[in-house]
């Protein structure tokens, strides 16, 4: 394949990137802008019974039913109320080899930054609330740190079946 | 004006080949899939040149080109006809149907261009 | 989107060639003489060697050459086509698949195998008939000169050279090519112009040439009208010309165009006359991109129907009357389309002699193999999915439901066990069927097996069809012992996932003694679906109509039972019911009245409880997301006239996975 969909920070010779900076349920994340194919206001949503919460609904990208991603439910963050600059992110990563768009929920998208590398750091192993391997780094941004998040293992950890806890058994 | 190239072949891949090579060069391309649709798209027009398989099905080149040949349009057209070194008769025969000049399996496009561009001439 | 790579569209023409010349090979062994076929496996052997040239597949268009050569000795009469040949020539042929899709493998051991099986096999014919006498004489070779400074070119065209597209300036242009030249032309030929035949060439040309090239090189600028012309070259440096004196004083030969054909060639150019149905002039494009224009068409049908809610909402009669006009212009699109993917069974079928072949080798039984309904038209996805499926049914039927040539004597059958591939279109679907005329499925046998595999509890009231059906499970073989044939890993388990993944059913007949059929119910087309729309919740569902036998109202006391017997009482039989709320989890509460929709799975009947029946449904399918591909109850989804997005529920699954869910309640409770 030769595009290759850049899913984590992908650094130029430089030292920079050009990531498009997101809230979700108050934490700023960022994404490589590369890989950003269009920013939607929200759209009706599809549940998908039976699958993981992190991709649980689908929505309908003109004539493309795409997958509905939701950070917090891989970040285990609160859920919050859609607002006025809510907003869906169309990113194109690469799943089972092939590329797949997939929509990410963001409760307000804020611009494409330049950053750098030297204000970056590995996630450190303790003082997180979320799992480590799924961020690909943490960077300073004047007093805000932003997160960004490893997409490949986010949607590769989403990958086989749903686990016994999300089947929940109406109690008789 | 642009010369107008019909090519004559029941495979996809050689016409797709040929018509690569040819509209690469500034050729209009018309296609037929054996001799018969060959025929009748030359009755219907004249081409600068007409490069034709010998093997296929329904009507075979060299029945073509005799065909073509006893067309009042078609007089005077040259005929390129495709062959593979064993077809050791075949230029023979197809020399008295009435083909102008041959080819050999395989050829690269250069080779193609350069023929077309002495039988079509200048 | 990039263009496409001739390279790929050889593989699938060399596919089909391959196809055509096992064909040929399989109709030449039943009548050695048969002209047609020996000329159309030459010319597939012909195509594939000098296409495969072309195309940079070395190793194929060497390898086939050689059987090329054979067969274009049995087409000059040189040695008669033998089933040896026939035999070493479809070996061969699955060799130069294998040449085809691997081109750069080690194969230098089978070919050598190959060849010398091919060689036998000549030989064998050879000394059927009478050596032919060596008519070809190899021309000595001549003696291409030394390289000389100055050349003398003389040269006279026919007269018909220019009607045959000659043009003799091209000659001129290449020798001076070669080096300077000095050219004269001799007009004296040329008559007065009241007898002049503009089209008839008179002139006559010299050409002195001064380059350092030999003989040869100045003979191939003729090299194609050589044999007609009169041309002298003479060597200015050396005393006399080499060139015979008789060349130059022959006048020149006239070629006139043949008037007919051979007969042979005649009768080949009829011959071939009876296949030119199939060569309807055809444009080839890529299954993926007919997929993609399926998808716009889909999209245009949604759009459509967004158009006729709108249009039906406002009062505009010339809205209305331009909306209609639409929808009919888009179904008939959608029409065109369908018709677009469909191709013949027949090309399906028609690899279904090979196997009878081997097979009858194989299993030393007699098998004559009858394919009926060859036009019948499917989507071509489906027709390539549908391959193995078939193989291993074929390969059942001849391993297990033939009998060997005694016993069918013993039973007062014909010797030649009949196996029928037939196919045919009922409503929406295509029905193909595997029929023999051999022992039947043995019922007694088939149950006891599935009682020794546990699949079936001791007791248990089956029916026939049932029983039948049995043989689809993972795991089951009625066969004694795992023969070559039918134990080669795949068992009829897989059929029918694959079967069920086209949507499809199975029915299994058998009449003891007499034969079985096993019959394949695929729907016409993968890409469009008639379904049932629903809504569980507040989702909305399409159920393939397919598989929908009714639908009726859930009954109070039925919703009222409780869920360890999910069972509602149907003309007499019990049918477990499934509440699409609980396995959705759709955590609102049921509408007041509760549908049922009773589907048919092929082999049990049961009950979806749903909130809505909304209604009939075409339904454009689009695939689930891979980030989807591990949610099994749904085969895809569909987007809905609101621009809304409704899942299709995989019936099959479904049924499977509510099952589990009952049963793990019931541990609970």
């Amino acid at each position: 394949m030769t595009t290759a969909v850049r899913t984590s920070a992908q650094w130029s010779e430089t030292g920079e990137i050009d990531a498009l900076t997101f809230d979700v349920s108050g934490e700023t994340f960022a994404l490589d802008a590369s890989i950003v194919r269009e920013i939607l206001d929200l759209l009706p949503e599809t549940i998908v019974p039976g699958a993981r919460p992190f991709v649980g609904a689908l929505v309908n990208f003109r004539g493309r039913i795409i997958p509905l991603a939701d950070m917090r439910f891989a970040f285990g963050m609160a859920r919050t109320e859609p607002t006025i600059d809510s907003r869906i992110i169309v990113v194109e990563i690469e799943f089972a080899g092939a590329p797949c768009l997939v929509g990410l929920r963001a409760d307000k998208v804020n611009e494409v930054r330049t950053l750098a590398r030297d204000a970056s750091e590995p996630p450190p192993r303790v003082g997180m609330t979320w799992r480590a391997e799924l961020v690909d780094c943490l960077i300073k941004h004047g007093d805000a740190v932003i997160i960004f998040p490893d997409l490949q293992a986010l949607f590769d950890a989403s990958r086989g079946k749903p686990d016994a806890e999300i089947i929940r058994y109406p109690k008789t | 004006m642009t010369a107008n190239i019909l090519t004559v072949d029941d495979s996809a891949s050689m016409r797709m080949t040929t018509r690569l090579a040819l509209s690469g060069a500034g050729y209009a391309v018309t296609e037929a899939v054996d001799g018969l649709d060959g025929l009748e798209k030359a009755k219907t027009h004249r081409f600068d040149a007409i490069i034709t398989d010998i093997n296929m099905p329904r009507m075979d080149g060299l029945r073509m080109i005799e065909e073509l040949r006893r067309l009042p349009t078609q007089l005077g057209v040259p005929i390129v006809f495709l062959t593979t070194e064993s077809d050791a008769d075949m230029k023979a025969r197809a020399k008295a149907a009435g083909a102008t000049a041959w080819l050999t399996k395989p050829f690269d496009a250069a080779q193609l261009l350069k023929l077309v561009s002495k039988v079509v001439g200048k | 989107m990039s263009t496409i790579d001739p390279i790929d569209i050889f593989r699938i023409e060399a596919g089909e060639l391959l196809e055509q010349v096992e064909q040929g090979l399989l109709d030449l062994e039943q009548r050695l003489d048969d002209r047609e076929q020996i000329d159309a496996v030459f010319r597939g052997l012909h195509t594939l060697k000098g296409s495969g040239a072309m195309f940079g597949f070395d190793a194929l268009a060497a390898f086939t050459h050689h059987c090329e050569t054979a067969f274009d000795h049995v087409r000059k009469g040189h040695v008669p086509a033998t089933l040896e040949l026939v035999a070493a020539v479809l070996a061969a042929r699955d060799h130069m698949r294998a040449l085809v899709e691997h081109p750069n493998g080690d194969y230098a051991r089978q070919e050598v195998a190959l060849l010398d099986q091919l060689h036998a096999a000549i030989d064998i014919g050879a000394r059927q008939i009478s050596p032919p006498a060596q008519t070809e004489t190899v021309a000595p070779l001549e003696d291409a000169g030394a390289p000389a400074r100055h050349w003398r070119i003389r040269f006279a065209l026919p007269p018909n050279s220019l009607l045959n597209g000659v043009n003799p300036l091209t000659f001129l242009d290449d020798l001076r090519e070669l080096g300077a030249c000095e050219i004269q032309v001799d007009a004296s030929a040329v008559p007065p112009l009241d007898q002049l035949d503009p089209t008839a060439l008179h002139l006559r040309w010299t050409v002195f040439l001064e380059a350092d090239v030999c003989r040869s090189e100045i003979e191939d600028v003729f090299l194609f009208v050589m044999d007609d012309m009169t041309l002298e070259i003479d060597d200015m440096r050396g005393p006399a010309s080499a060139e015979p004196p008789s060349a130059t004083d022959a006048p020149p030969a006239l070629v006139t165009p043949t008037e007919a054909t051979t007969p042979e060639a005649k009768s080949a150019t009829e011959a071939n006359g009876v296949r030119a149905r199939r060569a309807v002039e055809s444009v080839r494009v890529p299954a993926d991109r007919l997929d993609e224009l399926m998808d716009r068409v889909g999209e245009l049908v949604i759009a459509q129907s967004r158009l006729s809610q709108i249009a039906a909402a406002v009062a505009n009669e010339e809205l209305r009357a331009v909306s209609e006009e639409i929808e009919n212009l888009s179904s008939e699109l959608r029409a065109t389309m369908m018709v677009l993917r469909m191709v013949p069974v027949g090309t399906l079928f028609e690899r279904f002699r090979r196997l009878a072949r081997d097979l009858q080798h194989e299993t030393g039984k007699q098998i004559e193999l009858v394919t009926e309904g060859e036009s019948t038209e499917m989507d071509k996805t489906v027709i390539e999915r549908l391959a193995d499926p078939l193989v291993h049914i074929v390969r059942n039927s001849a391993d297990h439901g033939l009998e060997t040539p005694d016993e069918r004597v013993a039973a007062g059958k014909p010797e030649v066990g009949r196996i029928t591939l037939a196919a045919r279109q009922s409503g929406g679907e295509v029905i193909i069927s595997v029929s023999d005329d051999g022992r039947g499925i043995n019922c007694e046998r088939v149950r006891a097996k599935a009682e020794a595999n546990g699949l079936v509890a001791p007791g248990q009231v089956l029916s026939e069809k049932e029983a039948l059906q049995m043989i689809f499970q993972p795991g089951f073989s009625t066969a004694a012992q795992v023969t070559n044939l039918s134990g080669r890993g795949v068992g009829m388990d897989v059929v029918k996932k694959t079967i069920e993944s086209l949507r499809g059913a199975i029915d299994v007949e058998s009449w003891p003694g007499e034969g079985a059929e096993i019959a394949l119910r695929i729907p016409l087309t993968l890409a469009i679906i008639d379904g049932l729309l629903v809504r569980v919740g507040a989702g909305r569902y399409v159920i393939p109509l397919a598989a929908v036998e009714e639908c009726l109202e859930l009954a109070p006391e039925q919703e009222a039972r409780s869920r360890g017997r999910s069972l509602l009482s149907l003309r007499g039989s019990l049918v477990p019911f499934l509440r699409l709320r609980e396995i959705f989890q759709t955590g609102s509460p049921p509408d007041p009245h509760q549908k049922v929709v009773v589907i048919s799975t092929g082999a049990e009947r049961v009950g979806l409880v749903v909130d809505q029946i909304i209604g009939d449904h075409q339904t454009v399918i689009k695939s689930m997301s891979k980030l989807h591909e591990d949610v099994e109850t749904f085969s895809g989804a569909t987007i809905l006239g609101d621009g809304g997005v409704a899942l299709i529920l995989d019936i099959v699954n479904l049924v499977a996975a509510g099952q589990d869910q009952e049963a793990r309640l019931r541990a609970i409770a």
